[in-house]
């Protein structure tokens, strides 16, 4: 998996847990079980610094998805996307070029191959 | 003709559906939080649970930043939703010796529950697993039946008997 892919898979779990850290009522629920989320400034430090290593182009196309999808980039399994479950032509094969960032021609999505 | 009869069976909790021989480790090698997290995802990699190790560990680790998941009483429950998880699982760890991992009490760590899943949309049960492991070693005895148990088998009737005495 490229670099730029891996930035993108964390930046997106990171996006994901300062949702949740800053949903009140997700919040309270951990916070009741004992768990402490006072480092949420941390994370959005940490997530800034992590989107300026992403190509500026490939960070507004996953911005921009990202109002839409809760997972922008996901795996691609037997030749199906798993973000919209639909199968990808088969002419999409594995990318050759590992620079390249391929998109589901269904939904989008940013896929990432094993 | 005799009819059997009616005995009513418990249903499982999620946490005892999720708990799986092959994601325990009796006895953790590790003595501290970094490489303890490393020596758990590692595990979770080897049984296919995590697609890549080490983005998982970095989502770990981010998790430990908002806020250390060292409940206290010798308790961890490390949890975090990743890209590179295939599944939700839950992956139990023990250390009789004690890992420092800035849990809330200070004191040293004996019991790691670890928990990941994917990024879906909503996941109840992840949070009411959680839940479940917060209820299962609540109690000073279950811990230290749980840490002094032979093995696997004995420690998944643990604790499905204390969630059933709650």
């Amino acid at each position: 998996m490229n670099s730029q892919l891996l930035a993108l898979v964390a930046l997106q779990d990171l996006d994901l847990m300062i949702r949740e850290a800053k949903d009140p009522e997700r919040a309270t629920q951990e916070e009741e079980l004992g768990f402490t989320l006072k480092g949420v400034d941390k994370l959005v430090k940490t997530r800034e610094r992590l989107a300026k290593q992403i190509d500026e182009r490939l960070l507004q196309t996953y911005e921009r998805m990202a109002r839409r999808f809760t997972r922008v980039v996901v795996p691609v399994e037997g030749r199906v996307c798993l973000g919209c479950f639909m199968g990808l032509p088969t002419a999409a094969k594995r990318n050759v070029e590992p620079r390249t960032i391929e998109n589901c021609e269904n939904c989008g999505r940013i896929l990432y191959r094993l | 003709m005799p009819t059997a009869p009616f005995v009513e069976r418990r249903v499982e909790s999620y946490l005892e559906i999720h708990l799986r021989p092959a994601l325990f480790i009796p006895e953790l090698r590790s003595k501290k939080k970094s490489s303890v997290l490393e020596e758990m995802v590692a595990h979770l990699a080897k049984h296919q649970i995590a697609r890549q190790a080490e983005p998982v560990l970095e989502t770990l680790r981010q998790r430990e930043a908002l806020g250390s998941t060292g409940v206290g009483k010798g308790i961890a429950i490390p949890h975090a939703r990743s890209t590179m998880v295939v599944e939700r699982a839950v992956l139990l760890a023990r250390s009789v010796k004690g890992v420092e991992f800035e849990a809330l009490d200070e004191n040293p760590v004996h019991l790691f529950f670890l928990i990941v899943a994917p990024p879906t949309d909503k996941d109840p049960i992840y949070l009411q697993m959680l839940a479940q492991i917060v209820r299962a070693v609540r109690l000073a005895p279950a811990r230290r039946k749980i840490l002094e148990a032979p093995d696997f088998a004995t420690i998944r009737t643990l604790i499905g008997a204390q969630l059933a005495d709650e």
